[in-house]
């Protein structure tokens, strides 16, 4: 599968800019990674602009200046998520409870 | 941002953020809201390739455009920005212009600033101790041994790049593409060209990850480091 970059993503600046390493998106943790990769792919799959999420995640940073930035990033995709329908604060509590339950 | 935990008799190695990045990745897969495999095509596009193809398309559009290509080496971040690319501000963006009496490149010796959003990620040569020295002391020298060899006549300038100024090479117009079209163009346009390691149509180009410029480059087959 090749996923074309999106300039409006990879170009996202000021408190919304993800943390970079000369050029390099910086990924602390894998899971890191796959919010990232979930964000752009639901963005996509909803017909939505690049700034709907952009917004949120802006607004998540803002909220909690202090969080780090993918915990924003997590915030942000649910709120999008919430917002146009995608998924019920029911199902979201039933997968977080699955993904508790299943941990090792 | 984080939730409370109910299970404390259950620790899990899960931090609560994880947990919900797990939760909403079964959610969505379930959804059908996310193909199998996009993720990893996501991250590994994002990775490898905010790629030179941005800074192709400038050197082709100057090509072009006479107008253009005067705003580009007037003003590099205004004229690459017109075009949809840039970086976070605070960085400056210079295009120096190759001629048939100047060959210009690029490089930091400080550390490795590099002009990411026009070239992509940094190859792994670009951040070497030996190609940041020796492209400063001897840089026809080590031009040769990447592959491009120029005539003395040619005058060598070499732009060291930094934190508030990132440059590229404009790279001449190949002889022979005066009827292609601007992505045809685009598409002849290499990483290297950019950085001003090889000259377009010219010379024999070094590959991919390239020939080690003082033979201390070990396994250059991963171009990505840090």
């Amino acid at each position: 599968m090749t996923v074309r970059v999106d300039a409006t993503v990879a170009a996202m600046s000021g408190a919304a800019a993800p943390p970079r390493r000369n050029g390099e998106l910086v990924f602390d943790a894998p899971w890191q990674g796959r919010a990232f990769g979930m964000a752009v792919g639901v963005v996509e799959q909803l017909g939505l602009e690049w700034k709907a999420f952009q917004q949120r995640l802006i607004a998540a940073i803002a909220a909690h200046p202090e969080a780090p930035y993918y915990d924003c990033w997590v915030a942000a995709l649910e709120q999008l998520l919430l917002d146009y329908g995608a998924v019920t604060a029911e199902e979201m509590a039933a997968a977080r409870a699955t993904v508790r339950a299943d941990a090792p | 941002m984080s939730e409370p935990d109910g299970d404390h008799h259950h620790p899990t190695p899960l931090s609560p953020v994880e947990a919900r990045a797990r939760a909403l990745e079964e959610l969505l897969k379930e959804k059908g809201l996310l193909p199998e495999g996009f993720i990893d095509a996501v991250v590994s596009a994002y990775e490898n390739d905010i790629g030179p193809m941005n800074g192709a398309r400038v050197v082709a559009h100057a090509w072009v455009d006479p107008a253009y290509k005067a705003r580009l080496l007037a003003d590099g971040t205004a004229a690459i920005a017109e075009l949809g690319f840039g970086g976070p501000e605070g960085e400056h963006l210079v295009a120096v212009e190759n001629t048939p009496a100047v060959h210009n490149v690029v490089v930091c010796t400080l550390c490795s600033c590099y002009p990411w959003p026009v070239l992509g990620l940094p190859p792994s040569w670009y951040k070497s101790p030996p190609y940041r020295a020796r492209m400063v002391r001897e840089p026809r020298v080590l031009l040769r041994e990447m592959g491009l060899d120029l005539p003395e006549n040619v005058e060598i300038r070499v732009w060291d790049s930094s934190a508030e100024i990132r440059y590229m090479v404009l790279p001449e117009r190949p002889t022979g593409t005066e009827g292609k079209s601007e992505p045809q163009l685009a598409a002849l346009v290499t990483r290297d060209a950019m950085i001003g390691t090889a000259r377009l149509g010219a010379a024999p180009q070094h590959r991919f990850g390239g020939p080690l410029p003082d033979g201390s480059l070990r396994g250059p087959k991963s171009d990505r480091l840090l």
